[in-house]
């Protein structure tokens, strides 16, 4: 287990590496469902205000 | 008939929902992919011959510059589109693409210094591959940039759209300049693992990783696209029965 | 089309597109001559920032010639950028640039004629001036119309790849920096193979390969920025 942890003395670099890719892929997944519900909470509220035939057409 | 297929991609409420139920079928897969390469790449292939445990980095760094390099070329294929068909899907693709390929870029650069250190013996070298993305980086700063700097969606879209069609028909002259500088002062740095071919245990778990994060990208994709589909939409009525939950 | 509306189509004249584009560039040139302190003011910063080097780093001629290609075209890009802002900024705001929009002539004529104008008022004197800087960064005698013909090829290109730029920017307020970083990484090939050019011909050597590149590079320009810049005025006027 040490020796696989130890990846015959690149550790310093490779886990960092790993880290850097590993939270870029799980940031892209928080932000597309953070940008996701922000927007339909958007659209939420644009209807509750407007409702339907004021953003028909022009927006306001 | 067999167009109607991309005209219907021009709707938004259908592409909404196609894209709702589409996400689990490519976010699972992509999951057993890419954890099944981590398992080959870091586990199951051999040390290398001249790198030792030391190239197991490029599971890293190399779908990361795939990423960025794949994501550049989505979004301005999604703003030629958007440009010649007016279609307001395609550049909400586009404006989706953009967060994704510059964190990537970001970390292909990261992942990149992190490999020359032990490889090289520095973090940074002006080699070809390393510039190449630090302008692809500026290049997505870019049409994040102009984007930001207009008010009117219809227009950063627009603006941005011509931006990144200008870019993609620059990056293989920025790349081939790129590679000609670099190869007038030293002997081109090789990125890649000393052997012309990769062998087979590597290879697997890379071409996994390609496979894997693509399908990745177009989970994510299709998350961020729904979002800016709602907002570029101004008809309520399938909004409402949408997103009140 | 009736018959009347025919006749009346043919009896009036309607002038070439390189005729309109032709008046097009003298106007500019007429304009940007009234205001001849303008005109001085890329020249100066060009001047400026050439000289920030040796003040920066070292007075030995010896050691800037090596760096002086690299001086010169830097300063030179960024003169240029600079100067991209009054490509259109004016007539932008007087409504010129629309009434070309709405013209029904060739708007990629147009701003052709108006990019070929801004190369002729900022880039050819920059190229004209480049050669006293060299010198003044250690270039010998004989490199002085190499430094000239690569700095006015390479402005050339810049002029045209920045015209994309500067037409999407042209509502923005403060578009200066975000002009810059747009274009500057576009404009990358333009660097290398200018300042490659302009290394040879101070180190006497034949600049003729990396000069054919950026030729290339300038036709490629001169085919697609005017398209490029026509679609993103359309862009920015609507």
């Amino acid at each position: 287990m040490t020796a696989f942890l130890r990846m015959g003395g690149y550790a310093q670099y490779l886990w960092p590496a790993y880290g850097i890719a590993f939270t870029v892929v799980i940031l892209n997944v928080i932000w597309a469902r953070r940008m996701l519900a922000r927007a339909r909470a958007e659209a939420r509220r644009r209807v509750a205000v407007h409702g339907e035939f004021a953003l028909r057409g022009e927006q306001a | 008939m067999t167009w109607t297929w991309f005209h219907r991609l021009g709707s938004p409420p259908h592409v909404y929902r196609l894209a709702e139920r589409l996400t689990p079928w490519f976010a699972w897969p992509a999951g057993l992919l890419i954890v099944g390469a981590l398992y080959g790449g870091l586990v199951l292939a051999p040390p290398d011959y001249q790198q030792g445990d030391g190239f197991r980095i490029m599971y890293a760094h190399v779908p990361c510059a795939w990423m960025s390099l794949m994501v550049y070329v989505t979004m301005a294929t999604a703003s030629a589109v958007g440009l010649i068909w007016r279609m307001k899907v395609a550049y909400a693709v586009a404006a989706s693409c953009a967060p994704i390929g510059a964190s990537f870029t970001a970390a292909t650069l990261m992942t990149g210094m992190l490999w020359g250190r032990p490889m090289w013996g520095t973090y940074w070298e002006w080699d070809p591959l390393l510039t190449s993305e630090l302008l692809l980086l500026f290049l997505y700063l870019g049409y994040l940039g102009l984007r930001s700097s207009f008010d009117d969606m219809q227009r950063a879209d627009r603006a941005s759209a011509v931006l990144a069609v200008v870019g993609v028909v620059n990056v293989p002259i920025i790349h081939f300049s790129v590679y000609w500088w670099n190869s007038l002062h030293q002997a081109p740095s090789v990125m890649k693992l000393g052997a012309p071919t990769i062998a087979l245990p590597m290879l697997i778990p890379l071409l996994m990783m390609f496979l894997g994060f693509t399908l990745y990208f177009i989970a994510i994709l299709l998350v961020r696209l729904r979002g800016e589909v709602l907002r570029r939409e101004r008809s309520a009525s399938w909004i409402r029965e949408v997103v009140t939950p | 089309m009736s018959a009347a509306a025919a006749t009346v189509a043919s009896r009036t004249e309607v002038p070439p597109a390189l005729a309109v584009a032709w008046l097009a560039l003298a106007r500019d040139l007429r304009l940007a001559f009234r205001k001849r302190e303008q005109l001085i003011q890329p020249l100066a910063f060009f001047v400026i920032v050439t000289a920030l080097f040796p003040l920066s780093i070292t007075p030995e001629l010896g050691e800037l010639r090596p760096i002086a290609p690299g001086v010169l075209w830097v300063a030179a890009l960024l003169s240029s950028l600079l100067a991209l802002d009054f490509l259109f900024r004016d007539d932008a705001q007087d409504g010129t640039l629309e009434q070309y929009a709405l013209s029904g002539r060739s708007l990629t004529w147009l701003l052709f004629a108006k990019t070929a104008a801004h190369w002729v008022l900022t880039g050819v004197p920059l190229a004209l001036i480049a050669p006293l800087t060299g010198v003044a960064l250690g270039a010998p005698g004989y490199s002085l119309l190499g430094i000239v013909v690569t700095i006015a090829t390479g402005t050339l290109a810049l002029s045209l790849l920045g015209s994309i730029g500067a037409a999407l920017t042209v509502g923005v307020k403060r578009s200066g920096v975000l002009l810059s970083l747009l274009t500057l990484p576009l404009a990358v090939p333009i660097l290398i193979f200018g300042a490659r050019a302009t290394q040879l011909a101070i180190r006497n050597e034949s600049f003729a390969a990396p000069l054919e590149l950026l030729a290339a590079i300038v036709v490629l320009c001169l085919t697609l920025a005017p398209l490029a810049a026509a679609a993103a005025v359309r862009i920015s006027l609507e």
